[in-house]
């Protein structure tokens, strides 16, 4: 009988795969159908799914306790999300940049390390599992509004310099991606917003407090600002969208980057 | 049992044959009902467009003789009395059914892979099928024929992309706005491409055009006829803060719209794409604005090098497009127990009197 983390490595296989194909699709300037693309990652996404499951039912709770578990969430909103979209034909290739994403966040996951065992946060009510459950789904949609930011600049690029590639491209019109990344990004900071609130209900019930200097919080609403200034100056950023793509990029690159290393010194999360 | 197929085409002949052996359509019924009556045909569809003419028949005789029979006739139906040469061919059976397959999937079209033919021929079937020329062979055979194209359409590239400079600037705009209905177009020089440009705008939706041409007279008769707006050359600027896709081909020997021109109107517009279409010789548009942020330049020759690759992209897919015809077209003729060795541009004697 696999072991959650196994279905787990397999699912990483298949992003893996997908990445690789999507490299490919990039090459030949996204013409072709990309189904196969779009079927890979159904697969990837099943078999993650069924590990999430089985890690669930195993903790009888949200699979969010640890690293190895908030990064497999993570991914699997940016998946379950992209599905959702890939279903408009229009938007399917977005699974071209969205399975690097994936297989990266993927292998990040499966470092023996981050499977950490021992006390589990102080996540034993369901408020708690909510906030958590509530970050993790609005860093899923930061992570693809990203990948929409990174389509829409490959889009955006050819249309200035390799005209024929853009126009014979299957890709939709980038005043369409610009949407698509505002509304991810919108949904995201909804879900943040509401996430982080209810960490602070949280933390007025068990500590007296809204707030503290937890590094994990004080990161936390570092980035509650940042994309809070992010969708304050949307259309103030220029006409095109570049600079705003490039910040929706930037913005999840700081979030990849420092959320593992800030959940590691925070005690109330990681104890 | 069998079909033949005897007309002209565009490959054929020239236009000064074609219009000699062209029908209206008032014509093509009463045509059917005399071939029908003068005892060659069972079955018969006439297609006549600007590029071909053609009769589809189910023949009563062996189908080489009846294909020099339906040459005289439709000689002698046109009263053409000139000097033919090979301007006329015949398809029969197998080639006679790939032929139809062809043309229905604009294999054998003047423009590669174009879609007009395959609503002509549907016109032309649903015509015949109306006054009750078809029957079993000319139903299948069409059918079919219209099966395949759709098929050839969904599975291969060959009707991807435009082939003309103005349907190019029109895919170009459809990569960057989200739908055009909304869009405003600004043509600047009321020249012959700016103007299809302009067409191909309106056509797919554009909301208004104004048009600006250093002849106002010229501006305000081409804007009249594409229910635009005319604008005096000189105050083409002021309308800017409006337009989305701007289409000029001034015979200015110099830039008329360069980069800090560019920067200080970009300022009058809300944030959002604009669209530059130079296709003028020497450039309108100084290339170096396509460096600003939201703003998209296409020269003529980047245009007519889009143009030119769908091209080759349609020409690299006819291998595969006569592969599925082939193949469909030997499951027709088994279906249909036509002999399978047909003649492709059979050659006819002349018929008599010519």
């Amino acid at each position: 009988m696999l072991t959650d983390r196994s279905w787990f490595t397999i699912a990483v296989a298949l992003y893996g795969v997908s990445a690789v194909y999507s490299v490919l699709l990039w090459r030949r300037g996204f013409r072709e159908d990309n189904r196969v693309l779009y079927a890979m990652l159904s697969g990837g996404a099943a078999l993650h799914t069924w590990a999430m499951f089985q890690r669930g039912f195993a903790l009888d709770r949200c699979p969010i306790n640890n690293l190895f578990e908030a990064s497999m969430f993570i991914a699997w909103t940016i998946v379950a999300a992209y599905l959702v979209i890939g279903a408009f034909r229009r938007l399917r290739f977005l699974g071209a940049f969205a399975s690097p994403l994936l297989a990266a966040i993927g292998v990040f996951a499966l470092f023996p390390m981050l499977d950490h065992r021992g006390p589990k946060p102080e996540f034993s009510h369901a408020w708690e599992s909510l906030h958590a459950a509530s970050v993790l789904l609005s860093y899923g949609a930061f992570g693809l509004s990203a990948v929409a930011a990174l389509m829409y600049l490959t889009q955006e690029h050819d249309l200035k310099f390799h005209r024929a590639r853009a126009v014979l491209a299957l890709m939709p019109p980038i005043q369409r991606l610009e949407k698509v990344i505002s509304g991810l990004l919108a949904a995201g900071f909804v879900l943040l917003t509401v996430g982080l609130a209810l960490g602070a209900w949280w933390l007025k019930q068990a500590k007296g407090y809204f707030v503290s200097d937890d590094p994990k919080i004080v990161w936390s609403a570092l980035v509650w600002v940042a994309y809070g200034v992010l969708l304050a100056l949307r259309g103030k950023l220029g006409a095109g969208g570049r600079r705003f793509a490039w910040g929706v990029i930037g913005a999840f690159v700081f979030v990849l980057l420092t959320f593992w290393g800030t959940n590691l010194p925070s005690p109330i999360h990681h104890p | 049992m069998s079909l033949v197929v005897i007309g002209l085409s565009h490959r054929s002949a020239a236009v000064d044959v074609r219009e000699r052996f062209a029908y209206a359509e008032a014509q093509v019924a009463p045509t059917l009902a005399k071939l029908r009556d003068s005892g060659l045909a069972r079955e018969a569809v006439l297609l006549s467009t600007c590029n071909r003419v053609e009769l589809y028949v189910a023949p009563v005789r062996p189908a080489r003789e009846a294909a020099s029979e339906l040459r005289e006739f439709l000689v002698a139906d046109r009263a053409v009395s000139g000097p033919l040469g090979g301007e006329l061919y015949a398809h029969t059976d197998q080639t006679g059914v790939e032929h139809l397959f062809k043309v229905a999937c604009g294999l054998d079209s003047l423009v590669l892979g174009e879609t007009e033919i395959l609503g002509q021929l549907k016109q032309a079937y649903d015509l015949a099928l109306a006054a009750g020329h078809t029957g079993r062979v000319l139903n299948k055979a069409f059918q079919g024929a219209f099966n395949v194209a759709k098929k050839i359409r969904s599975e291969t590239q060959i009707q991807r992309g435009n082939t003309s400079v103005a349907s190019v600037a029109v895919d170009l705009a459809d990569k960057i706005f989200d739908g055009l209905s909304g869009r405003d177009v600004m043509v600047i020089g009321a020249g012959d491409t700016s103007e299809k440009t302009a067409r191909a705008l309106l056509g797919r939706g554009a909301r208004s055009l104004f048009v600006s041409n250093r002849s106002f007279d010229r501006a305000a008769a081409l804007a009249a006829e594409l229910g635009g707006q005319a604008v005096h050359f000189d105050g083409w600027e002021s309308e800017f803060a409006r337009i989305d896709i701007v289409v000029s081909s001034t015979s200015a020997p110099h830039h008329i719209l360069d980069r800090p021109k560019l920067e200080r109107l970009l300022k009058l517009r809300a944030p959002r794409p604009l669209l530059l279409i130079d296709i003028a010789v020497p450039r309108d548009i100084d290339p170096e604005v396509r460096f600003l942020d939201g703003v998209y330049l296409a020269n003529v020759d980047d245009l007519q090098g889009i143009a030119d690759e769908h091209l080759r992209n349609r020409r690299d897919e006819v291998v595969r497009c006569e592969a599925i015809i082939r193949d469909k077209a030997r499951g027709l003729v088994a279906a249909l127990g036509f002999p399978a060795d047909g003649v492709r541009a059979m050659v006819l004697d002349r018929p008599r009197g010519v």
